[in-house]
């Protein structure tokens, strides 16, 4: 009933009685400009600290310093040349992924018989911390593109494989009938109900695969490596050049930020129909 | 003299964020006497059930005067209890513990609690399903438990929001009497809340009629059926006449 | 991940074929569990003859092991007790990270679930940390606090933390307004409406988020126990890969991988127990 549908979606106790008709530009975006404000606050006090504080620069930095020293690792070029490094085997393993995690998953779903196979052992290869098999991996391939490519791969590969199967298995059977009965082919089928359904959810997938992935990256590049972004953190960290340190775990921070919410931002524009995750 | 439950230019308007302000009461005025059975009818989003909120304490009114026995009403409180339509019974817990959840917010002791509920499931016919999840029941069960719950902090006024909508209509008609049952054991004061005409004279002494929204009293009509009501009574002439009363009084909000 | 299998056929209902219709529902049963393990028999058998089957050249021999070499592995490590050491290690960096976890994430879900405003200002920060694989800030913490315990705890706490914090504050914001209306008409205050409506309601989100949290930790234990520690499992299982015990190496990822299964399983279980209130079971 709309009117008891008005109760339960009512105001609480304070504001309906807080007769404020604020509507405007700070009323509307309040919570992105709370947040704005946090982030704002936090950095400076994080400067401002220093000034109370003894400030001990082989322990910590401060962002004015951190700033400094992301500029100077910009306009060197260093940055640019070590996110590249460890782009390249990035690429290779989550591209890899995506083809390979999809066509298992979907084969999995799709076939209801090869699911009951593979099922238990995705599941088990899912529970394990796979990172584990890392230090093995670098052993055998080296730390160059391959060995790293590999370690990717293998963390990022079955978010997509369940995924996809999760995909498949969730595709309305009506829709199926509701083609079929108006005379559409095997083809027709796939393209017009089987992979918008199972779209959203390989997305999904691929949202969860680029945090893992990016473990892969550092896992392997901390562990034996000579270039890449994960090793200049750790190299900074030897040298105690803390603001550099800082400036690149934050620009390891923004990226992932930005793929996973760019990630979520696509899901939700491609796919509105999607209400859950 | 002021009346059990007085209201006098009750005013209420909803602000949600980025819409339209919704007034839902307007000028709001009602009189409602001790022990009586009072059944409010009016088109949907008049502000029926708003008021009954109002009157529980959940929401505080723009403008306007509303006590209970001469106090003002600040809150929700145990002399007034609710029986909501989609039931709202706590799924975690059982029939028994669910009655029991207002005599725990007040403090009482469980032996002293298992007492009271003990009965009152007895009194809603629920003997024997103390221990069941609410999802284990059917509708007219639930809303049992819902009326238990609601006269276990025995409160002086009982608040009853479209308590049967919820359910099939021979359900429902079994609700009407049971409620009428266990009313007569102990008259409390009853504002009854519905969309159906037959409902609201079949239980009730007066029936009141809104206006749309914003809404306010447009009509109230006595009832002087006797008492105990029988079905039967439905069927009568007196009855049927009642019912194309309040019908012409009430079609006009719905069209206009 | 739903259980609907994908499209099959429909079944004979012709009460006469009720008898056939028995029998093919005992296997449709038991299918499931045939081919799963099935599979799992049939890979693991031709993993181990695999040295007979195929030649290895001698470099990759050296990387090479067969599952019969790894339960031997798995028997050595426990039978001699050696295992048992490097396990407490790592179980007692996982049980300290996790128990933080839960201890901080819990209310702090609850207070921005509560709190729209608070939510606004720390949403900013979750985001950015839930986004981010923790391991980045390991080289850090191992500047600050040595290698050892301390660092591994906050590796995995931080790795606990977040999917607690966001499916508490999750399950919180969903707690249904009908019923919070409910508890207040009957005079709960702040604190009973926690008590009574917003933690039931958010049982489910805590435990799915708990199950989430556990793999993390893991995942953490094993990083952490790479890079910065002298003791533990994982710190056996980096010694191994370098001198070529491929054996020991996955005996230590079948110990983690059980640690994880068992602690799912626990959770799964105390899950079970606490929601026999609800009507259907979903398949996750």
């Amino acid at each position: 009933m709309a009117q008891v549908d008005t109760i339960a979606r009512a105001p609480d106790l304070e504001s309906a009685a807080d007769a404020t008709n604020r509507e405007g530009f700070l009323a509307r975006n309040r919570n992105v400009l709370l947040g704005l404000f946090a982030v704002g606050l936090f950095f400076a006090a994080w400067e401002a600290i220093f000034l109370v504080v003894p400030f001990n620069h082989l322990f910590i930095s401060k962002p004015s310093l951190i700033a400094l020293g992301w500029l100077d690792l910009l306009v060197s070029g260093d940055l640019a040349r070590d996110l590249a490094v460890s782009a390249v085997p990035f690429a290779y393993g989550f591209v890899a992924a995506v083809v390979v995690g999809v066509t298992v998953g979907i084969l999995m779903g799709w076939r209801v018989r090869v699911g009951y196979a593979l099922d238990p052992l995705m599941i088990m290869f899912y529970a394990s911390p796979l990172v584990a098999l890392a230090p093995l991996v670098v052993v055998f391939f080296g730390v160059g593109v391959t060995g790293k490519a590999i370690i990717i791969f293998l963390l990022s590969v079955f978010p997509f494989v369940f995924n996809a199967a999760a995909g498949v298995r969730a595709v309305d059977r009506l829709l199926i009938n509701v083609v079929r009965s108006l005379g559409g082919s095997e083809k027709d089928l796939y393209l017009k109900v089987i992979v918008p359904s199972v779209l959203p959810y390989i997305v999904a997938g691929a949202r969860i695969a680029i945090g893992r992935a990016l473990i892969g990256v550092l896992v392997a590049e901390f562990f034996a490596a000579s270039e890449g972004i994960g090793y200049a953190i750790a190299r900074f960290g030897d040298l105690f050049a803390l603001d550099k340190m800082f400036a690149c775990i934050i620009t390891i921070m923004a990226i992932a930020v930005v793929l996973t919410e760019g990630m979520r931002w696509a899901e939700r524009a491609a796919f509105p129909w999607r209400i859950g995750q | 003299m002021q009346a059990y439950i007085q209201g006098r230019n009750v005013n209420l308007t909803f602000r949600p964020p980025n819409r339209e302000p919704v007034r839902a009461l307007s000028g709001f005025d009602i009189d409602i006497r001790e022990g009586e059975f009072l059944s409010i009818v009016g088109p949907s989003g008049c502000g029926k059930s708003t008021f009954l909120n109002v009157l529980l304490g959940l929401i505080k009114p723009d403008s306007g005067e509303l006590t209970i026995h001469g106090k003002p009403i600040r809150g929700p409180g145990t002399d007034r209890a609710m029986v909501f339509q989609e039931f709202g019974l706590l799924p975690w817990r059982t029939v028994q513990s669910n009655v029991e959840l207002g005599l725990e917010l007040k403090g009482m002791a469980s032996a002293a609690r298992r007492e009271i509920s003990q009965r009152l499931i007895d009194m809603v016919g629920l003997a024997g399903f103390e221990q069941h999840y609410p999802h284990e029941l059917s509708g007219g069960m639930k809303q049992r438990v819902g009326l238990a719950r609601a006269l276990a902090t025995d409160p002086d006024v009982l608040l009853m929001d479209e308590p049967f909508a919820a359910l099939d209509a021979q359900t429902r008609d079994l609700m009407q009497i049971e409620l009428l049952r266990i009313w007569n054991a102990a008259r409390k004061t009853v504002l009854f809340v519905t969309h159906q005409i037959d409902e609201a004279i079949y239980l009730s002494d007066r029936v009141m009629v809104m206006t749309k929204r914003p809404g306010h009293a447009k009509k109230i009509f006595p009832i002087d059926l006797p008492r105990p009501r029988a079905y039967e009574m439905r069927v009568t002439p007196a009855f049927n006449e009642l019912k194309l009363e309040i019908w012409q009084t009430l079609k006009d909000e719905i069209t206009a | 991940m739903t259980d609907t299998p994908a499209i099959r056929s429909h079944l004979p209902t012709a009460p006469k074929q009720a008898e056939a219709v028995a029998r093919i529902g005992l296997w449709k049963r038991v299918e499931p569990a045939a081919y799963g393990g099935g599979s799992i028999v049939l890979l693991l058998a031709l993993w181990e003859l695999m040295p007979h089957l195929v030649t290895i050249s001698a470099g990759t021999k050296l990387f090479f092991t067969t599952p019969s070499q790894i339960v031997r592995a798995l028997w050595t490590m426990f039978s001699t007790g050696s295992v048992w050491n490097p396990l407490g290690v790592s179980a007692l960096g996982f049980g300290i990270g996790l128990v933080l976890a839960i201890v901080i994430g819990l209310p702090l879900g609850v207070l921005l679930g509560r709190s729209r405003s608070l939510n606004a200002m720390f949403d900013p920060f979750i985001t950015a940390f839930n986004a981010t694989p923790r391991l980045v800030f390991l080289p850090l913490l191992l500047l600050w606090f040595g290698l050892g315990m301390t660092s591994k705890v906050l590796i995995v706490f931080v790795g606990a933390l977040f999917p607690i914090l966001i499916n508490t504050y999750e399950g919180v914001r969903n707690a249904d307004k009908l019923l919070i209306n409910v508890v207040r008409s009957f005079g709960a205050k702040e604190w009973d409406i926690a008590r009574l409506v917003v933690v039931p309601n958010s049982m489910p989100y805590i435990v799915a988020g708990l199950r989430l949290a556990i793999g993390r930790a893991v995942l953490g234990v094993v990083v952490a126990e790479f890079f910065g520690s002298e003791d533990g499992l994982g710190v056996i299982m980096v010694r191994a890969a370098s001198s070529y015990q491929v054996d020991v190496v996955f005996a230590g990822l079948i110990i983690f991988a059980a640690l994880s299964l068992a602690m799912t399983g626990l959770v799964k279980t105390v899950e079970n127990r606490l929601t026999r209130w609800r009507p259907q079971l979903s398949s996750e």
